[in-house]
């Protein structure tokens, strides 16, 4: 069941939610081996909050659209009196004395806490790697990754062990998870979602999301949590939309570009395959598909470097003094990486900001939103992406990452949708980039896609 | 615009009061050295009244289609 047909059957007292939570912590009891994918399971406590849920409800009390809906987040949005570990050994013992505004919005909604998801240390990495908690594992083929750096958030609700969950984006960390592990995932504009009470990695370009199964799922989501926050001064006072009336629309009369190059090159040929497919879906569907020339993303990905490796850094400066050998090897190779960034460099790539996103937008002039690949590659096995701090690690990484980069340095919204599957059976899925906060247009788009294919309520079976 | 090298990197991290040691500064060197190579054709061509927040005007100018 998705989000909302869940949290439907459980205002309609169809369901209880000590019912739907006891489902999650079966499905949790059986996979959490296996895909790893929760930080901390608080079986006994989301009970108690289940059964408070159902009491409020029998006696007439709805407190919002989430009702009774258990969900787990990652591991770094701060809510008072829990461990928030952000992945890390540094924070093992970090207990939040405040609530994060998006967890806090999405508890007024009724909704109640499964425990905490797992994640990269700090949410700095793609691939869904943790030296100090274990890799999270695709619940499709545990040998592959989820991708990061909210790897429990895809693992877990491709597993069905939460409803949805909320991520992180700041290089591709919410839409690279949900594309490896076969969910919709929402990249929102920068600004979009308070981030008030959330870890940060990069204070310019972090942004908060939803993994989910439907692209229904996120827009109720989304629309609980946006809007302005007297916690968070940059988070946007622009008016929310009715994004799930948003998701009702058609194609019809809507125009998706199709990139000329950079998202289109090098590809592996069943992302290529599922490209084409995505793209005939949504021609028939009633789309224009229009062939786009964007400016050089080359130059936004390094631009995107420059500024995520300095702010990051800034971030930790005090523990890479005090605590260097608390990090993975890794994530303090790609900190150590903002040390050599002069600030002049960092504030080129901050005022190129404007003018690129103006080239960007000329660029795709007429056009709704652009439709391209989240990564060039499905997920490839744990293994083989284990780089640790190698001398090619970086390479390793800025190659996973080159189509979500520079959507990140743009600040624009992008939803990952489930679009096809390998030979293998391994999940592929496509980005729709839209317009700044113009995250409705995309979930119309995302929505009906999903009306027209099956690929989002697949889930991976279990095998003895 | 040239990427660091080896011993740029350590004088910069030696300033910034993170000292690296010659095989972290080579590393750092290798890893960040791309973002510095792709960066160049726009470093140092950028207009004198160019505001960082010009962003935030270009973001919310262009809500529309």
């Amino acid at each position: 069941m998705s989000l909302v047909s869940v949290a439907k059957a459980i205002a309609d007292k169809k369901l209880s939610s000590r019912e739907v939570t006891q489902s999650c912590l079966d499905r949790i009891a059986q996979w959490q081996p296996r895909v790893n994918a929760f930080m901390a399971i608080e079986a006994e406590a989301a009970l108690a909050a289940a059964d408070a849920a159902d009491a409020a409800l029998a006696k007439g009390k709805n407190s919002g659209p989430l009702h009774g809906v258990p969900l787990a987040h990652k591991d770094m949005y701060y809510e008072a009196g829990k461990v928030v570990t952000c992945g890390s050994k540094i924070r093992r013992d970090f207990v939040a004395t405040t609530t994060s505004t998006a967890l806090q919005r999405l508890k007024d909604a009724g909704s109640i806490r499964l425990g905490s998801l797992q994640m990269v240390e700090f949410a700095y990495g793609p691939t869904g790697h943790n030296v100090h908690y274990g890799a999270v594992r695709n619940p499709w083929n545990v040998d592959h990754i989820t991708g990061g750096s909210s790897s429990g958030s895809g693992s877990a609700v491709a597993a069905r062990l939460t409803f949805a969950a909320l991520g992180s984006d700041t290089g591709g960390s919410i839409r690279m998870p949900a594309h490896f592990c076969g969910v919709t995932g929402f990249k929102t504009t920068v600004g979009r979602v308070s981030r008030a009470g959330a870890m940060p990695l990069s204070q310019s370009l972090d942004t908060v999301g939803p993994l989910a199964q439907t692209v229904e799922d996120c827009a109720l989501l989304l629309g609980l949590m946006a809007g302005a926050d007297p916690e968070d001064p940059t988070a946007s006072t622009l008016p929310v939309p009715d994004y799930v009336t948003a998701t009702k629309g058609s194609l019809k009369g809507l125009k998706i570009g199709v990139p000329t190059a950079f998202y289109v090159d090098d590809l592996d040929s069943e992302v290529a395959r599922v490209l084409d497919e995505t793209i005939a879906v949504l021609k028939k569907e009633g789309a224009e598909i229009v062939k786009v020339e964007l400016p050089d993303q080359r130059q936004l990905t390094a631009a995107c470097q420059l500024v995520l490796a300095t702010e990051a850094t800034t971030f930790h400066k005090r523990w890479l003094i005090e605590r260097p050998q608390d990090y993975g090897a890794q994530v303090l190779m790609r900190l150590q990486n903002g040390l050599a960034i002069p600030a002049v460099s960092y504030l080129e790539a901050m005022r190129w900001r404007g003018p690129a996103l103006a080239a960007y937008f000329a660029a795709v002039t007429g056009t709704d939103a652009v439709i391209a690949p989240v990564a060039p590659m499905p997920a490839v096995t744990i293994a083989e992406s284990d780089v640790g701090n190698s001398l090619d690690a970086e390479a390793v990484i800025q190659r996973i990452t080159k189509f979500t980069r520079p959507v990140n340095y743009l600040g624009l919204p992008s939803l990952s949708i489930p679009a096809g599957f390998t030979k293998s059976g391994l999940p592929v899925g496509m980005q729709l980039i839209g317009r700044s906060f113009d995250e409705a247009g995309l979930l119309r788009i995302g929505a009906a896609f999903q009306r027209a294919t099956d690929f989002h309520q697949r889930y991976p079976a279990w095998h003895e | 615009m040239t990427r660091p090298g080896p011993k740029e990197v350590k004088a910069m991290t030696d300033v910034a009061g993170v000292p690296a040691d010659k095989e972290v500064a080579e590393r750092i060197a290798t890893s960040i050295g791309p973002a510095f190579d792709g960066f160049a054709a726009v470093a140092g061509t950028l207009p004198f009244d160019l505001e960082p927040a010009s962003f935030l005007l270009v973001q919310t100018a262009k809500v529309s289609k």
